[in-house]
């Protein structure tokens, strides 16, 4: 048969040494490799002379989607080996895979992950079979292992099997049938000489059946290489890869795990690479002070050959020897699985040795692109955008962001920032969500051309061609860094609205909901919660205004709010101011923007219920949660609810909270307001007799220790009043009281209010001695 | 003692859980028929058999007796093979009692070797005591000392199993030292060849100690090194843990005298809710307070038994979600009134978000709970 059809798996460095043979042996007139066709012309770009590991960098942008992917290559890809050894025996070397920006591929950031995830159930079976934890291990134990003789065989019947009856995909017959004709034309180019197809194995056996069926109909020509549609870009460039990037793809777009590992595996072998391996991780473990003796790496040594044995393994495998440093290391118990049981990075918490094992056989390994690679598209885009708007002179620019200009100008600026693109710093302009600030002043210094802005925009290239592309990309990986950071949530989510790609990607969107459904602190989810909204519903300016990604913000914080506020406990304290702004903040979102994000006001106003009658939830917080019903407009009955919260030591900060949450409902409910200024609405309260009337009582009834006990919270809570409102109260006490007099005179005393209570005090003190001492009669209140 | 403990068939049927190497003889006997590969001196199975009768083998029609990683056991039984012994660690309920018994009617053929440890367990029940009647008759002998598991495991080369190491007082444990390290323990009331005992091949010990109970007593560092800990953690796999719930509940169903199986939705709601309290994370990311109680498999399929009573006996039906509320009480939040309100604060603000027909049902069933 004049074509060879070799069936790998990604980064195996057991199929690549197939690959190298094979081709050694036959030396072919075509290499067909799995890979972007339209990057087949830019070969010898690829074959410069690069630092591996380095990958082929895809985008596309069109108006529905943005999609990037990578295709990297190490020393030991199948894919990269065929490349060098068909150069190097004079074939003709192709990629002959669809490019990366067709919809294919719309679901895959990896072109070379494992296309398994189709085949778990028979992947499940097989590993149950073999007693192997999962595929990763499975396939260690069939191929990597003992690479003899009968490997092709072997490979040929596994991925039979896997594959077994199950038709492909769409994306995939789509594929297989574009690559079938590229198999086609070269084998009637070819002649009668040879022709080697590299692919993933998964791929093999209907390629074999399509490349010799469809022949049929004589359409021997080579195939076009598709271009992007109109109005769309898409296209490729080289970026240094890593080792750590290689192997943080997750679920199912990762491919072989540990690639320090296997590149030792690749270069010296099995027991080679186990040895080389568990010195670098004593060493490592040993530097940051973690006890490793010689009995304990006899016994990881014993275990290791053990394991290999008991599984059947001539040299150890990779988890045989992660298996048996971690059983003789480990003399505690985990807090989680260990990571390779199971497919996946590892997880925050890992125990550190752990931790440390798995980052030795990943490997630290930095790809570099040799100097002569052609530059990404960002690099030129950037130039040209800021060639546009004068942004490429070194100097102080001033920016109206009320004028279009000035916005774009901004944007760009802001972009380059997030990028963190050196010689660009902004010195002053808005610093928050809220702030009114309509200005900005930058510093510009381009630099030296081929200085260090242009290593960063090269290197910021992976992110995406355009800078918008790019800081959008950019801006979405610091988020998912953030965690569930509020703050820094909330800093990232700025900076996208600043650089006006906050919309640019769903991604970004899901991340900052994956953290806020993570957040705990209450007061910061409030914080962001407030900014946010404030943004969506108002900011023209930088154009969040109902803005989907906001929208999805806001949301997230409202559930998240009301979740954690349902699990605060604890006894009378002093009102966290915070939290009740975060649930004034929830009540604001669930007034405004309950109907265009559809948040869900009955489950807040059940929540509300029920912590408001809870005894054990602090003062504030059931004060907040009566204020927060009584403001979405439930029935309530205040009076006795305030009746309810009596008691001198947590009356102030029941109260705290329902100021903070109801105040315009305790003016307009009762008679306080009846003299107020016409802004203060005057009206039927829900609960007759006013708030205010029954907390003057209240407090009127006090005894004298216990109103000095109430007083510090109770001005607490007076101060959710603003001046005028307060003025308002203190008129209504003057008339309900028949006094005339100036409310103003009141509030304005020419003593401090804490010297009087001080005095107070003092003046209480001195009664009870004389009272016990005989020399007064009245005994003191 | 051979593998085949020969218990009369009726008395076996009396017995409400006759030990692993009866209750699997017939396995056991298969894979010692075809076993060729070389067993560590004073196995009774080879490594690979062993790993076979635990993860179970289709072809050989060995049932798969432990939902885990099959490389957890491969760990534990060449630790045994080794030097060290075995110490499995976990939360409550993962299982790990099983595992112990099962590597050790494995390895040895028998686990009945068994030291129950507690904070009333004293050397007397590990090592050996007296017939203090013989002992006072005709002094010390071998005819008058009382061997306890470890001194029959040393001298008959088996597994000994060590249950809850972690709530036995420190010096007991230390107890341990020298059989596991020097493989020998010393008789000083005897004299003669009979005053040391030393461990015939195939000895190990398995230990086994709760997450919970740790600090209760903390494992001396010199004891620690002398054990390979593996940690047994709860299923990962939801359908895993969904399947193993419904058979295990259904067998207990059946036992209990209900005619119908448990519902599968039912079930399904009652796993994802204990999957949920237990990791603290719920279904849509957003991360939760964990139960302080253990919601381990097991108390998942003791609620799902309790739920199929509840609705067999009371109603003469499966049992519903409204069940499940009534039974969580009891399980989940047992007296824990800080429990009681993590639960109720899932059923009301996670349950209602989850669209079902027994989701919805459990939601509606919030107030059972008690309090």
């Amino acid at each position: 048969m004049a074509v060879t059809f070799i069936g790998v798996r990604h980064h195996s460095p057991a199929c690549a040494g197939l690959v190298a043979r094979t081709i050694e042996r036959l030396r072919p007139a075509h290499v067909l490799v799995e890979g972007p066709a339209d990057f087949s012309g830019r070969l010898d770009e690829l074959l410069l002379g690069h630092d591996l590991p380095v990958a082929i960098f895809s985008y596309y942008r069109d108006a529905e989607r943005v999609h990037a992917s990578w295709s990297p290559f190490c020393a030991y890809s199948p894919e990269w080996v065929a490349l060098t050894a068909g150069r190097a025996c004079g074939a003709e070397v192709r990629f002959i895979d669809l490019p990366a920006w067709h919809p294919a591929f719309s679901e895959r950031r990896n072109r070379y992950a494992d296309a398994d995830e189709r085949y778990a159930e028979v992947s499940a079976r097989l590993c149950r079979s073999f007693a192997v934890d999962n595929t990763d291990t499975l396939w260690d134990h069939l191929f990597e292992v003992e690479q003899d003789g009968d490997l092709e065989e072997r490979l040929a019947s596994y991925f039979d099997l896997v594959r077994g009856e199950s038709p492909a995909g769409p994306d995939d017959t789509a594929r297989e049938a574009y690559m079938a004709r590229w198999i086609r034309a070269a084998e009637a180019d070819a002649g009668d000489r040879p022709v080697v197809v590299v692919t993933g194995g998964f791929h093999k056996p209907a390629l074999q059946t399509l490349a010799a069926t469809a022949g049929d109909t004589g359409d021997t020509a080579w195939p076009e290489v598709p271009s992007p549609p109109d109005g769309a870009a898409g296209g490729g460039f080289l970026v240094p890869y890593s080792f750590r990037r290689l192997d943080s793809f997750t679920g199912y777009q990762s491919g072989m795990p540990s690639p320090e590992y296997y590149q030792r595996l690749w270069e010296d072998g099995p027991k080679a690479a186990a040895n080389g391996l568990t010195e670098i991780v004593v060493a490592r473990l040993r530097e940051r002070r973690q006890v490793v003796s010689t009995a304990d790496l006899i016994a990881a040594r014993t275990l290791t050959e053990g394991l290999a044995r008991l599984r059947g393994h001539g040299s150890p495998a990779r988890t045989d020897l992660l298996d048996g440093l971690v059983a003789a290391l480990i003399t505690d118990d985990l807090e989680q699985p260990l990571p390779w049981t199971d497919r996946g990075p590892l997880t925050p918490g890992a125990h550190p040795v752990v931790a440390e094992m798995v980052g030795v056989l990943s490997g630290d390994r930095v790809g570099r692109l040799h100097p002569r690679t052609p530059a990404p598209p960002l690099v030129h885009d950037a130039a040209a955008e800021l060639e546009r708007l004068g942004l490429d002179r070194a100097g102080t620019v001033a920016l109206k962001l009320t004028d279009e200009r000035g916005l774009r100008r901004s944007r760009v600026l802001h972009r380059l920032r997030v990028l963190r693109i050196p010689g660009v710093v902004r010195q002053s302009g808005p610093s928050t969500g809220a702030d009114p600030v309509l200005e900005e002043c930058w510093r510009l210094d381009p630099g030296d051309a081929a200085g260090p802005r242009l290593s960063a925009l090269i290197e910021a290239g992976a992110y995406g061609a355009t800078l918008a592309d790019a800081s959008a990309a950019a801006l979405e990986e610091r988020m998912a860094g953030a965690g569930t950071d509020m703050e820094r949530l909330a800093a990232v989510l700025f900076d996208a609205a600043l650089s006006g790609c906050g919309d640019q990607s769903d991604r970004i969107a899901e991340t900052i909901a994956a953290g806020i459904a993570g957040a705990s602190d209450v007061g910061a989810l409030g914080h962001v919660l407030g900014t946010v909204l404030g943004l969506w519903r108002h900011d023209r300016l930088l154009g969040t205004a109902r803005s989907p990604l906001f929208g999805t913000v806001v949301e997230g914080c409202v559930t998240r709010v009301l979740w954690l506020i349902e699990g605060v406990r604890g006894g009378p304290a002093p009102a966290d101011l915070d939290r009740l702004r975060a649930v004034a903040a929830t009540r604001d979102a669930l007034l405004h923007a309950a109907g265009p994000l559809g948040l869900d006001r009955d489950a807040a106003l059940g929540v509300a219920a029920r912590i408001s009658v809870n005894a054990d939830v602090p003062p504030d917080l059931r004060g907040a949660a009566f204020g927060l019903g009584w403001a979405l407009g439930v029935a309530a009955d205040p009076v006795r609810a305030v009746r309810g919260a009596s008691g001198p030591r947590t009356l102030g900060d029941w109260l705290a909270g329902l100021f903070a949450l109801a105040r315009d409902e305790v003016l307009s409910a009762g008679d306080a307001g009846a003299g107020a200024d016409g802004d203060v609405k005057a009206g039927a309260g829900a609960g007759g007799a006013g708030v205010l009337t029954v907390l003057d009582e209240m407090i009127t009834g006090l005894a004298a220790t216990d109103f000095l006990v109430a007083l510090p919270a109770l001005r607490q809570a007076f101060e959710f009043f603003p001046p005028r409102e307060r003025e308002a109260i203190a008129r209504g006490l003057l008339e309900r009281r028949g006094v005339r007099g100036s409310p103003r005179a009141l509030l304005r005393t020419p003593v401090d209010p804490l010297v009087i209570a001080e005095a107070s005090v003092l003046e209480d003190r001195t009664d009870r001695c004389l009272h016990e001492e005989g020399l007064i009669r009245k005994e003191p209140a | 003692m051979t593998v085949e403990k020969t218990v009369d068939k009726t008395e076996q049927e009396q017995v409400q859980r006759p030990p692993a190497e009866v209750r699997y003889a017939d396995e056991l006997r298969r894979l010692r028929e075809t076993d060729t590969a070389p067993r560590p001196p004073g196995w009774a199975l080879s490594l690979e058999a062993a790993r076979r009768f635990i993860v179970g083998d289709d072809a050989r029609g060995i049932r798969r007796k432990f939902v885990g990683d099959p490389s957890l056991i491969d760990r534990a039984l060449v630790t045994l093979a080794t030097s060290r012994g075995l110490m499995l660690v976990g939360e409550p309920g993962t299982a790990k009692s099983l595992l112990s018994e099962l590597i050790a009617a494995a390895v040895s053929g028998d686990s009945t070797l068994t030291i129950q440890g507690g904070a009333a367990t004293t050397e007397d029940q590990i090592k050996y005591s007296w017939n203090y009647a013989l002992l006072v008759s005709e002094g010390p002998s071998t005819r008058s000392l009382v061997p306890a598991p470890l001194l029959d495991g040393m001298a008959g080369g088996k597994a000994v199993r060590f249950e809850e190491i972690t709530r036995c007082p420190l010096e007991v444990q230390d107890s341990l030292l020298s059989p596991l390290s020097d493989r020998v323990l010393a008789i000083p009331e005897l004299t003669g060849p009979d005053a040391m005992v030393f461990a015939r091949e195939g000895f190990n010990i398995i230990a086994t100690a709760n997450t919970r109970d740790r600090g209760v007593n903390e494992m001396s560092a010199a004891l620690k090194r002398r054990f390979n800990f593996e940690t047994v953690f709860p299923i990962a796999d939801f359908a895993t843990e969904l399947d193993l719930v419904e058979t295990e509940a259904a067998a207990l169903l059946e036992q209990s005298g209900v005619g119908v199986p448990p519902r599968r939705d039912v079930l399904e709601v009652l796993v994802t809710a204990f999957r949920e309290l237990r990791t603290g994370t719920a279904a849509n990311g957003q991360s939760m307070d964990r139960l302080t109680t253990v919601m381990s498999t097991a108390e998942a399929v003791s609620v799902a038994h309790a739920v199929g009573i509840r609705g067999w006996f009371l109603r003469g039906e499966q049992g519903r979600a409204a069940d499940i509320v009534e039974c969580l009480a009891g399980t989940a939040a047992k007296d824990s009134a800080d429990d009681l309100v993590r639960l109720r604060r899932y059923l009301e603000q996670q349950a209602s978000r989850r669209s079902g027909e027994q989701w919805k049902a459990l939601h509606a069933a919030r107030n059972l709970l008690p309090g």
